[in-house]
């Protein structure tokens, strides 16, 4: 393939995630409270939500709930493509059925259903339930993700470890998960992603003290959105790529 | 040996163990829940009905669940059709570049998909960016009719899920041996041929998970052709929704996501016999 | 990478411990409600004033947070429902009754909100904020006469131009005024009517929509929309060729009052909350600030001439009369909406 038609299409493509981003970034200084026509400059909707401070602790436990849930996700998720993958045992095919049903659920039903459990075992709703919840919305994600990438690996790499006298575990994290480590990324990545966005099971799993961002943010937009929504997405997106480069940044300075 | 006897039953256990707790359990109360009668003064009423398995029958249920499976499959195929070439340009760029060039795209999804949608508004709507732009440039004299299109629909729904089917081809087409590639050309196979005999087959269990990422979620979603669309059909997802919410009918809502479940476990079961026939080894 | 896996984990933990435990104040509340609806300035007042803390949950539909609600039961001392809603509620025994005695500043509470069908000698609810679902028109597509009334959404001309809200409730509503019924019709054969009416009024519909609605009127994507006041009042701030017509036939109100569910706890704290809100100070501003009319009587000294003068928030006597408050429905009369509403929504 042509290097310019590549890195072109490449180009249209990011051009076309980015410019509704661009779309919420220039609103967020627009000087307008309806944010529907362009009415002049202002920082005011960045003050504005410094000093929401009620918004912002929303949005904290959004974050705290989005890296907690992706990261038990992803070692649920991880465990559970590996066991699919490398072991046959009883009830093997019905995992991949529940993880098929768990994944295009609608959100009410996994709501509903999840908080009946909850309530079925006088679970208190708040952070415990809320993490739980996210967690079933993620982990099939994982799950698939980190499994389709097994598939295009090696067997024979796997046999001579094992002929060496690897132990399962050794197997496992000197070779599988080396491996696999692109396809968990990916994986804790759609994770953080999806309990970022998600509203319904949200809503319903969580108690009043723990209120997370979506929920706010989804009742704020049935009143056409203001600045401040879109100051605060610009300012969790900022937050969220730098935490990320400085992570990787750390991890490639100690290995 | 011993050690690897506990891992893998540790593994096992575990697995089973959430799944227990996440998956089957509310399922069954779910499925115990679509069999009774919804009540007034407590949501549902001890006694056991068919009625709401029978209520699925009828021809509403039918075009909208038609609608809904048609709307998931083309988004999962329009998101194919974008994500391959892309997820392929990203794998075969520089190593060093990659992992930046995949968290850009992660990036914008970690905005509320609510406000993303809204945001697509503004570029779309009859005096929005694009149709400014177009009159501004005098290519056009009259805006283009984009919103409350199915056009604006799938723009929508693929902005949503694209990543979803980014991630599992680039995961994939990296793991497809260069060397292969080399043979392929060594033996005089076309660009084309290369393709289509050795990286398709090799990235099809990445093209069917990312297929399934796509097309289960679109199937349950319906905010997207709500806001974008204008809401004039009745999607799988917004009559669950009703069900469970507007019309307090909480046995029918099971039902219907039983139901629906149970209908695509079928399709993907008939799949994998087709595939498996076929010789693909593709769902083990 | 696994060091640290676990001490991202161990952190995390620490901290969502340390936030959860950190606060302890004795008297809280616990209040449910729309989001957007309770400023922050008038909350931290309530606190300084009291010494009582506010924890707030919102929701963004009454259907979701009466399924909450009804499912969880506990952990919610107030919230604010939709005078449907109210009914419901009160019908199914889920309220707390809630003496307006107590209440001191409930005298300044207008009789036209007071003693309504949804709860009979407001045993149950206090008027919080109102308003009305009207015709909001974009007088620059189309000519003013060409709608004059909700007969003349079926005119020919409208064909692809009309807006509806994404509510069977509204919906119907708007079929069953334009035959003369009331909104809370429950006469099998007159919904009927209604739904054959509404049937018609399909080619016409481009939207269903009652999110955010003046964004489709606003764009110039459809001429004539059924929406609730708050939204038509932002539309017309920024296009004042947008009008809003009280259609003579008549329309539908809405009224969010404060209730107190079954399993609230802070009982004293929530009668001194809504004591604190109806102060005619407090009103006004609340009025002033989410830009709802507020049913309270002291309020007029406090507000702005605009706004107090502004026919979309107030609406003036004459056309007032024609609003009728949306109450709850029984469970057949709520069959046959869903029914019709899925035909409506499904072809």
């Amino acid at each position: 393939m042509n290097r310019w038609v590549r890195w072109g299409y490449a180009g249209g493509i990011y051009l076309f995630l980015y410019l509704p981003l661009a779309v919420v970034a220039v609103f967020s200084l627009n000087n307008s409270k309806y944010s529907l026509a362009w009415k002049g400059f202002t920082f005011d909707w960045y003050v504005r939500l410094w000093n929401n401070t009620d918004l912002m602790t929303t949005a904290f436990h959004s974050l705290v709930i989005a890296a907690s849930a992706a990261t038990l996700a992803t070692l649920l998720g991880t465990g559970a493509a590996f066991i699919l993958h490398h072991y046959r045992f009883p009830g093997r095919h019905a995992l991949f059925g529940v993880l098929f049903v768990m994944m295009m659920s609608p959100d009410i039903v996994i709501a509903i259903s999840l908080l009946l459990l909850f309530l079925a075992l006088f679970l208190p709703l708040g952070f415990i339930t809320l993490l739980i919840a996210h967690t079933a919305l993620c982990v099939p994600f994982v799950a698939i993700t980190v499994y389709s990438r097994f598939h295009g690996f090696p067997t024979d790499i796997v046999d001579a470890a094992r002929d060496l006298g690897a132990n399962e575990y050794q197997v496992f994290r000197k070779i599988i998960l080396p491996l696999a480590a692109p396809a968990v990324v990916a994986g804790w990545l759609l994770s953080f992603t999806l309990s970022l966005d998600d509203v319904i099971i949200s809503f319903f799993t969580t108690g009043p003290d723990y209120e997370v961002l979506p929920l706010r943010i989804y009742s704020m937009v049935r009143l056409g959105i203001k600045p401040d929504v879109n100051a605060l997405c610009v300012v969790l997106m900022i937050i969220t790529a730098t935490a990320l480069i400085l992570t990787r940044k750390l991890l490639k300075e100690k290995t | 040996m011993n050690e690897s006897l506990f891992f893998r039953r540790l593994l096992i256990g575990t697995t089973w163990g959430w799944v227990c707790l996440l998956a089957l359990i509310p399922y069954i109360i779910l499925l115990g829940v679509s069999w009774l009668q919804p009540g007034t003064d407590t949501l549902v009423l001890p006694t056991i009905t068919k009625e709401n398995y029978r209520h699925l029958l009828s021809p509403e249920v039918f075009t909208i669940t038609a609608e809904s499976v048609l709307l998931a499959a083309c988004t999962a195929l329009l998101c194919l059709a974008v994500g391959y070439p892309f997820a392929a340009i990203l794998a075969n760029a520089p190593a060093k570049l990659q992992p930046p060039l995949l968290l850009l795209v992660m990036i914008p999804f970690w905005t509320n998909s609510l406000i993303r949608t809204y945001a697509l508004i503004m570029l779309l709507k009859a005096d929005g960016l694009i149709n400014t732009a177009l009159i501004r440039t005098g290519l056009l004299t009259e805006p283009l009719q984009l919103m409350y299109t199915p056009f604006a629909v799938f723009i929508g729904l693929v902005y949503t899920l694209l990543p979803f089917m980014i991630l599992p081809l680039y995961a994939a087409l990296k793991a497809v041996d260069p060397k292969l590639l080399e043979a392929g050309r060594d033996l005089g196979a076309s660009w084309l041929q290369n393709f289509l005999k050795i990286t398709i087959p090799l990235t099809m269990p990445g093209i069917i998970a990312g297929t399934m990422l796509v097309f289960l979620p679109a199937l349950g979603m319906f905010y997207v052709s709500d806001i974008l669309g204008g809401a004039r059909t009745m999607l799988l997802g917004n009559y669950i929704r009703d069900q469970f919410l507007v019309f307090r009918n909480i046995p029918m809502g099971s039902a219907a996501s039983i139901t629906m479940t149970l209908a695509m476990g079928l399709l993907l079961l008939l799949y994998y016999l087709a595939t498996r026939r076929s010789g693909g080894r593709v769902m083990r | 990478m696994k060091t640290f896996l676990t001490a991202t984990c161990l952190s995390l933990f620490m901290l969502t411990t340390a936030v959860s435990t950190g606060f302890g104040a004795d008297k809280v509340l616990n209040l449910f409600i729309w989001s957007e609806y309770m400023p922050d300035e008038v909350l931290a007042d309530f606190t300084k004033e009291t010494g009582i803390r506010v924890n707030i949950a919102t929701y963004d539909s009454n259907e979701a947070m009466y399924a909450k609600i009804k499912l969880v039961g506990k952990g919610y001392d107030l919230i604010v429902p939709s005078s449907d809603y109210v009914g419901l509620m009160r019908r199914q025994g889920m309220l707390i009754p809630i003496d307006v005695n107590k209440i001191s500043n409930f005298k300044f509470i207008a009789p036209q909100f007071t003693n309504q069908s949804f709860d009979p000698d407001n045993k149950y609810s206090v008027p919080y904020m109102w308003g009305s679902t009207a015709l909001a028109i974009n007088t620059s597509l189309l000519p003013a006469e060409t709608v004059q009334q909700t007969a003349d959404l079926w005119k020919p001309e409208l064909k692809g131009r009309l807006l509806l809200p994404n509510d069977p409730r509204e919906v119907i509503g708007l079929g069953l005024k334009t035959l003369g019924y009331s909104i809370n019709e429950k006469d099998p054969k007159h919904l009927q009517q209604a739904f054959e009416k509404l049937r018609l009024l399909k080619p016409s519909v481009r939207v269903f929509d009652s999110d955010s609605p003046k964004q489709a009127i606003l764009s110039g994507e459809v001429s004539v929309g059924l929406m609730w006041n708050g939204e038509a009042f932002i539309a017309n701030k920024e296009n004042k060729m947008i009008r809003y017509l009280y259609p003579p036939e008549g329309f539908s109100l809405w009224l969010d009052s404060f209730c107190m569910p079954k399993g609230a706890v802070n009982i004293d704290a929530a009668y001194r909350f809504i004591d604190y809100i109806l102060q005619p100070k407090v009103a006004a501003y609340l009025s002033q600030s989410i830009g709802y009319s507020s049913p309270n009587t002291g309020v007029s000294e406090y507000l702005p001439e605009e706004m107090k003068n502004n026919p979309i928030v107030y609406p003036p006597a004459q056309d007032a009369v024609r609003g009728e408050f949306l109450d709850s429905l029984d469970e057949n009369t709520m069959k046959l909406y869903e029914q019709y509403w899925i035909q409506i929504k499904s072809k």
